[in-house]
């Protein structure tokens, strides 16, 4: 896999005027030059002597624009906690850990054959016994450790990341609204009123066997068949779902948990794929994110809990 | 007259042309022409036991007592004693010790002898873990070499004794004047990371070589640094010759064994690269970096927390 790189190349005044001679051309020494940048497109090949220290970072971090989507993170449900607001309501939300959650490819629009690049994001290290090669091959190549779960996220381009950068649940801030993506708890086989909520029949009043069946199948004779995805009994959870619009109640950024408002699909430390919400009634609370992530080693210094403005926080004085 | 001045800037374009070109012989084809000394000193002490003797070698160890091998004075390292048993021990040793001095696995034994291999899960590890870690600054050393683009010139220092202890080892580097206002950013420290780790899965030997002052003066002949650091540990050592260790292309200098292969080390990680101040040859650095080896692995997030980035142990340990 190939990927263009555009490599700054500043020939500054100091290096040129009276230094030692820096020049490997030969004949080149007597010419005088002018400071020049320069501006070289190379193909970045998988070969790791390629990419220089010295080169400029060709990851720009670009500030948020309307419409543009970021990246989201990975993190594992711990589980639930009651909240209260100021005015005395109780929600329940539910806690979410970012553990090592890494970018660990970038696919550009071509390589993703879609309309947008892609960024796949890995949380939780495991061990790199017990997995296949290839699998561990997408790992060397970012420089980070194996990791358990591995997500694709549709991009825009001004929000791309470069792969092996950490991703910190202060990615996302109180008050904004998460969709939360996971594989539901596996039920097994399970009937018809488990399993899409049919109301069965009576239990006493002279029914003869037949409490939770699903009764007719459909119309009679005119189709004269059964409709093609008839609600039936079957296997029922183990499946991704997705819970849209939860709200951020708090995060807490030295342990990296979020907590996230309601429940969310998935049995305690499953991982879970949190992205911004998509819903459009939403989109103003998510304006102004961190963009294009919150990075470790930026100048922002953020307290350990960053709290919603309407959550009560214990301590507090209270309004009667 | 005129065509006696355009001679004389003929010629000193020439000469300026190449001192220039020798001066800066970029580092790829420093490393080759290292490396072919390197081989030639090789072949040449290969050569000096044109006929096959035979010699004793007596193993001591855990369930090894007292087995006797016949190999090849000359020809036969440890490893090849390994060969001889199973392939836990091939995989499992570190380092030898042969009539109980530190003896590197891949180096020919000259004489009948007591060798006793030696892992990390031994009783006392001491010895191995200290030429792990001697041999994990020799890769940090490798992949500085490497990192940077060739028109930048990278001397690398005296690699500093640094007990196991003390939470990471080191190298000390000096960059190319041009560089001196260059700070590392966290995506610099985690490329170089990317790098050690690609270096390790190629699983790479350890080449040793005894060799005497004058050789090793001859194959650091473009580098001041490393001249000086060969005169000092041949005026150290009893019979005045140097260990130089190759990896791949890169030769380095050691003051002890070193471990087998580069695949022994698991979890590797460059943690920062601070400035340590002025010496003079320029601005000095200090590369951290901290690895467990592949026996034993350590299953937490991030091997590296706070404290190990930051400058550890300036005094005593530093090569001016």
């Amino acid at each position: 896999m190939t990927a263009l790189t555009c490599r700054f190349i500043k020939l500054a005044d100091g290096l040129l005027r009276g230094a030692p001679v820096t020049v490997c051309r030969a004949g080149a020494a007597l010419q005088s030059r002018a400071p020049v940048i320069q501006c070289i497109r190379t193909h970045r090949t998988n070969t790791w002597w390629d990419e220089h220290l010295t080169e400029d970072n060709p990851w720009p971090r670009h500030e948020w624009v309307e419409g543009s989507r970021r990246v989201g993170l990975v993190a594992v449900k711990l589980g639930m906690m009651p909240v209260w607001t100021k005015s005395g309501e109780r929600h329940v939300v539910t806690m979410l850990q970012v553990q090592d959650c890494h970018v660990v490819k970038h696919l550009s629009k071509e390589e993703y054959e879609g309309h947008t690049a892609a960024l796949i994001v890995g949380g939780k290290n495991v061990s790199p016994f017990h997995r296949p090669e290839g699998y561990l091959e997408v790992f060397r190549n970012a420089g980070v450790p194996p990791k358990q779960k591995l997500t694709t996220f549709c991009v825009s381009d001004n929000a791309i990341i470069k792969p092996g950068t950490p991703l910190y649940a202060a990615h996302f801030r109180p008050g904004q609204y998460v969709d939360v993506t996971a594989k539901t708890i596996g039920k097994g086989f399970q009937g018809v009123m488990k399993r899409w909520g049919f109301k069965g029949q009576p239990a006493s009043h002279g029914q003869t066997k037949t409490h939770r069946r699903p009764g007719s199948l459909g119309p009679g004779g005119d189709p004269a068949k059964v409709f093609k995805g008839k609600k039936m009994p079957g296997r029922m959870g183990n499946i991704y779902d997705t819970t849209h619009g939860l709200k951020v109640w708090r995060v807490n950024t030295k342990y990296n948990i979020l907590y996230v408002n309601g429940s969310v699909p998935g049995h305690r430390n499953c991982l879970v794929k949190v992205r911004d919400s998509i819903l459009p009634t939403r989109l103003e609370n998510n304006k102004n994110p961190p963009f294009p992530t919150f990075f470790a080693d930026g100048d922002e210094e953020i307290p350990e809990d960053l709290y919603d403005q309407d959550m009560f926080q214990f301590g507090e004085p209270m309004a009667e | 007259m005129l065509m006696a001045a355009r001679t004389v800037c003929q010629m000193l374009q020439r000469r300026l042309a190449s001192s220039a070109a020798a001066a800066c012989l970029s580092s790829a084809e420093l490393c080759s022409h290292r490396s072919a000394l390197f081989s030639k000193e090789q072949v040449r002490q290969r050569s000096l036991y044109p006929r096959t003797e035979k010699i004793e070698v007596t193993l001591q160890g855990p369930g090894l007592q007292g087995t006797l091998l016949v190999m090849n004075r000359g020809l036969s390292t440890p490893y090849s004693c390994t060969r001889h048993l199973t392939e836990w021990h091939v995989k499992s040793s570190a380092l030898a010790l042969v009539d109980g001095q530190p003896w590197h696995m891949h180096r020919p034994l000259t004489h009948s002898c007591d060798l006793t291999l030696l892992t990390f899960k031994d009783d006392d590890p001491q010895i191995a873990n200290q030429a792990y870690w001697r041999s994990c600054a020799a890769l940090l050393g490798h992949v500085l070499d490497r990192a940077f683009k060739d028109e930048f010139s990278v001397e690398l220092l005296k690699l500093p004794e640094v007990p196991v202890t003390a939470g990471a080892f080191c190298c000390d580097l000096v960059l190319d004047s041009r560089l001196d206002s260059w700070t590392p950013t966290e995506e610099n420290v985690r490329s170089l990371t990317r790098d050690a780790l690609q270096l390790i899965h190629k699983d790479l030997p350890w080449e040793p070589l005894e060799v005497s002052a004058t050789v090793a003066l001859e194959i650091f002949s473009h580098s001041r640094c490393k001249q000086e650091e060969v005169e000092e540990r041949a005026a150290q050592s009893q019979n005045g010759t140097v260990s130089l260790y190759r990896c791949g292309d890169h030769v380095t200098v050691s003051g002890g064994p070193l471990v087998a292969r580069t695949g022994l080390c698991s979890q590797y990680e460059v943690t920062s690269v601070h400035k340590v101040g002025e010496c003079e040859w320029g601005v000095l650095r200090r590369a951290q970096g901290l690895s467990l080896p592949l026996n034993l692995t350590v299953r937490t997030s991030d091997i590296c927390t706070d404290c190990e980035r930051k400058l550890i142990f300036t005094m005593g340990y530093s090569a001016i």
